[in-house]
């Protein structure tokens, strides 16, 4: 009866493959073995073979990708690139034609800066004049019967300014306005004006006003 | 689990035993089976570093350009694989290692040799390559088109330059499913098989890379292998 043959375990097998894919010195028991064991021997070409086939499928597909001529274009571009590492950041400027043109342009218009300044001071002055004259205008109704301009002014300027409430300023004219009021409130009583009842609750009548007189 | 290792042990600088020496500075990467130099002795790519970091430091950055050159020259290949693997977008990718190279080259200064500059730099690289993955993903989100990206560009592309149609058309598909398969990885497992065999790196430097116990990569490396093999039906 032969003795039991014990034959290498795949993890052994890969052992001697990669050592001797490294050149390493393989362990002589598992060489031992392999140099007479059929077994062992056909499953380890096959595991080469099968490695080397990967390998070199693989090499030959990136070979293929990166021909002569693109692993120097790359090498050109890595030079490239490179140059500029350590250089200080460039300031990029801007074209020479363009900023030639600008300053052409600003010279040729320093005239009518000018113009444009005294134009602006002009409107500045209108501005405020108009305020000021809004300003007065404002103030003038509470000068209780007072014309608007007073000494020296035109006679006619003076009546075209004079509030139109105290023109003629009368007992005839409140005696006017009371009329036209109490009209206003006789139509209001109306039917046609039921709508509008609510807004006149919040209005103080005219009477109710001259009775507190 | 996403894969991004940059709280693993903090920052983008990894912590980490330096690994053995690396590719030579010919700007070609080595399939498995590379000659590994001493553990001590310091890489091609490392030196070329500290000449660069002590350039800049003088303050003499035109010269430190120059040589920069040299240094994006060995590792361009190798950082575009590991890209376009993470990123399957040609131009995603192509912008991942501009932006890896230009930040490596911005932060020079704080590089220190204790390790490996392919582990430093493929570790802001990944970052970056994340970030635009997650960056992608938050897009995607809100924006749904049907219209071909340059992903399918990038994938037609990729066909290859075989002349016969139906090769191209196999070799086109054998590619998308072996894509796929990878792309359903787990975040870790992706990342860590991906530089193990796109970035060609030894566990140990992933370890360096990700921050990542180095039994742990190689879990990660196992169950991912594990997995392609389940998913590709044991034959790609």
């Amino acid at each position: 009866m032969s003795p039991r043959v014990r034959h290498l375990t795949e993890e052994r097998l890969f052992d001697v493959y990669l050592a001797e894919r490294t050149a390493d010195p393989v362990d002589p028991p598992a060489a031992e073995h392999l140099g007479d064991c059929e077994a062992c021997t056909a499953r380890y070409t096959e595991l080469v073979s099968l490695m080397d086939t990967v390998r070199r499928e693989g090499e030959a597909e990136a070979d293929a990708v990166f021909t002569a001529d693109r692993l120097r274009a790359q090498q050109q571009q890595i030079a490239r690139r490179i140059a500029l590492v350590g250089r200080p950041a460039r300031i990029l400027s801007f074209p020479g034609r363009i900023v030639r043109r600008t300053i052409t342009v600003s010279t040729s218009r320093t005239a009518p800066r000018w113009i444009a300044a005294a134009a602006a001071a002009g409107l500045f002055v209108g501005v405020a004049v108009g305020a000021s004259y809004q300003f007065r205008w404002g103030l003038a109704p509470s000068r209780a019967g007072q014309p608007f301009l007073v000494s020296g002014a035109s006679t006619a300027r003076a009546a075209r300014l004079t509030p139109v409430a105290t023109r003629g300023g009368g007992q005839s004219d409140i005696a006017a306005d009371d009329a036209f009021l109490s009209d206003l409130e006789i139509a209001l009583d109306g039917p046609h004006t039921s709508e509008l009842r609510a807004f006149d609750d919040l209005t103080p009548h005219v009477r109710e006003v001259r009775s507190v007189r | 689990m996403n894969g991004d290792f940059r709280t693993a042990r903090g920052g983008d600088a990894p912590a980490g035993p330096p690994a053995d020496g690396l590719e030579p500075a010919t700007g070609v990467v080595q399939p498995a089976g590379r000659v590994r130099r001493a553990p001590a002795q310091l890489a091609d790519d490392s030196k070329l570093a500290i000449e660069i970091r002590a350039l800049v430091e003088r303050g003499e950055m035109d010269e430190a350009r120059e040589r920069f050159g040299d240094l994006v020259a060995i590792h361009q290949r190798r950082a575009t694989r590991i890209a376009y693997q993470y990123l399957r977008d040609a131009a995603d990718a192509d912008e991942a290692v501009q932006d890896a190279f230009v930040k490596v080259f911005s932060h020079i200064t704080t590089y220190r040799e204790a390790w490996p500059f392919e582990v430093w730099f493929t570790r802001i690289l990944i970052n970056g390559c994340l970030d635009r993955r997650k960056a992608r993903g938050r897009r995607d989100r809100w924006f749904t088109g049907d219209e071909a990206t340059g992903a399918d560009e990038a994938r037609a592309a990729a066909a290859g330059p075989a002349t016969d149609p139906e090769r191209r058309l196999l070799a086109r598909e054998r590619r998308e499913k072996i894509a796929a398969a990878v792309d359903r990885l787990d975040g870790r497992q992706r990342t860590v098989f991906m530089l193990c065999h796109y970035g060609d790196c030894t566990p140990r430097e992933v370890s360096a890379m990700t921050g990542l116990n180095e039994s742990t990569v190689r879990v990660h490396l196992f169950r991912a292998a594990r997995r392609l093999r389940t998913l590709l039906g044991g034959k790609p």
